[in-house]
């Protein structure tokens, strides 16, 4: 298996706040690596930064792409445009992430557009195949957002991530917004999309439920810092951190008669070594 | 609600904005004080600086369509006044001479003017035969026997325009330095932020009176309208620059803003793309409730004597001769320029908040 990315002692602190510490880890393609934790564990300031939608402090993001190896923090404006094509990303909030003044159509035809490519025929062509592969009706093109569902926007932003046709795409938080009968549907069709065209994904969560099911490998994080990570199956059966147990406990079981008991937190080791 | 799908968000706007009636009537109104603004050498009778020594003061005329004895009369017209000197309290008091009808004639003969200052002609909408003995002072006259009504026509065209072109400047000089601060933040954003405070923390009105009084009394009209347009704007940008900084913080975090950049968009199209028509509703808005202020603040000046001085004819000059009570007493139809200013601003306000709600995209349309 090939690896696609590589970060190596990823650090990032706002002020004298340290958000997240030293993070290292591996991707392999076409796998899914999940990245949990609680609310301000720093995953988000994690994935934005290997995204170069925040400067880290210091550590490196190698990323295996067209041109082979890169380090994305070394790379300038322009040479980093070419590998936007390749690393794209699903936001949480549907609602905030189109923009409400531009119809489908522009919004999908952007990434085009800025990458120069095809045209306009062809884009037009392109946009409509993928409306058809996150199964929205063609017609919706000449929409704007307003006009759509929660579900459907997702449906939206994953089309205005794939059209590029990346390699490598961040999902952060990309269901916690929506209900549970729209996140199945969403998380089929990523899956759908995956072995389709050999996707690699960055899946930030924290419903672990969601990540056990849709995840190769997890990465747990507790401030800023990886607790514990491996393959999914390892790490929730048999966790090896306090923080860890802490989370799986707070899973809700499906019987509604049995009830929720979370491990308390002060009985636990959450030291941090 | 199907068909709502298929509209852009300026038709959603449009519709927001039509269910705000109150606001459609303020846009009306507005609308035709600036078309009278605009044509007011035709649709005034007389030039704002032509005298009628024969009606010094007099009150404000009925247009009629029936006579003394009752009868109809298709065209419309008016009486004449007669002057009786009352010999006890030696007030001039003004009674309609009805021996004599002044048919109103339209689109007829009267007073030469140029157009625009551009076309001579001699033709307004309506007056009475300039041949004959008659006359038409709708609003009445002032002590120098002015018409009232071609007066408040002719100070509506600077009073309006003063208005709108202060309000222009203020928003230049709010949406760039705004812009740029929000944009660029640290030294310059720190700078534009101190000088806005300090803006702020002075009384307007003493620093106004301070700059007016400075400007050159030999100055054409022409040359102090824009010194006052000038004076007003550089006080009023500091509200509109905190404004279009902020929402250019909040917005370079937004998720669409980060979406562009992720996918490779440069400076130039995330500002003009995707940031400037997201807030252009807003700044239109803003602009709206702002010309109020613009023109109050002209009124207060002039009003003051420190502003426009006759012969400029504005809302303002014109209200300063209802300064003393013995007009406010004997002739109340001189204030009837602060009556087209209550009016005007209050439709300004009313509109500004109509664009408001429409503007606001998340407001719904479904609900009522």
């Amino acid at each position: 298996m090939t690896q696609l990315l590589s970060v190596k002692n990823l650090c990032k602190s706002f002020g004298d706040q340290l958000i997240v510490n030293s993070v290292s880890f591996d991707v392999n393609e076409s796998s899914t690596l999940g990245i949990v934790g609680e609310s301000g564990s720093g995953k988000t300031t994690l994935v934005r930064s290997i995204l170069r939608a925040i400067d880290p402090d210091s550590g490196s993001v190698r990323y295996n792409g067209e041109a082979g190896w890169q380090n994305l923090h070394e790379l300038s404006a322009k040479e980093l445009l070419p590998l936007r094509r390749e690393v794209q990303m699903i936001f949480q909030d549907p609602f905030a992430s189109l923009n409400p003044r531009m119809t489908v159509q522009t919004i999908l035809e952007e990434p085009l557009v800025i990458h120069d490519l095809g045209d306009k025929a062809w884009r037009k062509q392109r946009v409509m195949e993928m409306l058809e592969k996150v199964q929205l009706d063609p017609s919706s093109a000449a929409r704007f957002p307003h006009a759509f569902s929660g579900g459907q926007r997702q449906r939206i932003g994953i089309a205005r991530a794939l059209i590029l046709e990346p390699r490598l795409v961040v999902c952060d938080e990309s269901v916690s917004a929506l209900d549970v009968s729209v996140q199945s549907q969403i998380l089929d069709l990523l899956k759908a999309l995956q072995s389709e065209l050999g996707l690699t994904y960055l899946f930030v969560a924290h419903d672990l439920r969601v990540v056990r099911e849709f995840c190769d490998e997890v990465l747990v994080m507790y401030s800023g810092n990886v607790v514990e990570q491996g393959p999914v199956e390892e790490v929730f059966n048999s966790p090896d951190h306090d923080y860890t147990r802490l989370l799986l406990s707070a899973i809700p079981s499906p019987d509604p008669d049995e009830k929720l008991d979370p491990l308390d937190r002060a009985t636990l080791n959450l030291q941090l070594a | 609600m199907s068909e709502l799908n298929e509209l852009t968000p300026g038709q959603l706007a449009w519709l927001r904005f039509r269910r705000h009636k109150l606001a459609m009537v303020a846009g009306g109104v507005l609308i035709i004080f600036y078309l009278f603004a605009i044509f007011c050498e035709f649709i005034s009778p007389y030039t704002p600086d032509q005298r009628n020594a024969r009606a010094i003061n007099a009150p404000p005329m009925d247009i009629r369509f029936f006579d003394a004895d009752g009868q109809f009369h298709p065209r419309p017209f008016v009486y004449g006044w007669e002057l009786n000197i009352n010999e006890d309290t030696w007030m001039r008091e003004y009674q309609e001479d009805t021996s004599t009808r002044y048919d109103i004639q339209f689109f007829s003969r009267g007073e030469p003017y140029e157009f625009w200052g551009l076309i001579p002609t001699e033709r307004h909408l309506f007056t009475v035969d300039s041949e004959s003995e008659g006359y038409i002072h709708w609003f009445g006259t002032d002590s120098l026997g002015r018409d009232m009504f071609s007066r408040v026509l002719y100070g509506a065209r600077v009073s309006l325009s003063i208005g709108i072109l202060g309000v222009g400047l203020t928003l230049f000089l709010g949406v760039l330095l705004g812009g740029f601060a929000g944009y660029l933040g640290g030294v310059f954003d720190n700078v534009v932020q101190r000088i806005t405070e300090v803006l702020q923390s002075i009384p307007t009105l003493p620093l106004w009176m301070a700059l007016s009084a400075a400007l050159p009394a030999a100055w054409s009209p022409l040359a102090t309208y824009f010194g006052i347009t000038i004076i007003l704007s550089l006080f009023g940008w500091t509200t509109l620059a905190r404004q279009v900084r902020g929402r250019f913080l909040a917005m370079r975090e937004e998720d669409f803003v980060v979406a562009a950049r992720l996918v490779g968009a440069n400076d130039r199209r995330i500002i003009f793309r995707h940031m400037l028509p997201s807030f252009v509703s807003h700044i239109i808005t803003t602009a709206t409730l702002a010309v109020p202020a613009m023109i109050l603040g002209e009124t207060a000046l002039s009003f003051l004597g420190i502003g426009l001085r006759a012969p400029v004819v504005s809302w303002g000059v014109l209200l300063q001769q209802a300064q003393n009570y013995q007009v406010i007493v004997m002739t109340p139809w001189l204030l009837l320029p602060g009556a087209f200013i209550v009016i005007t601003v209050i439709a300004f306000n009313l509109l500004g908040d109509g664009l408001r709600d429409a503007a606001d995209p998340y407001s719904s349309l479904s609900k009522t």
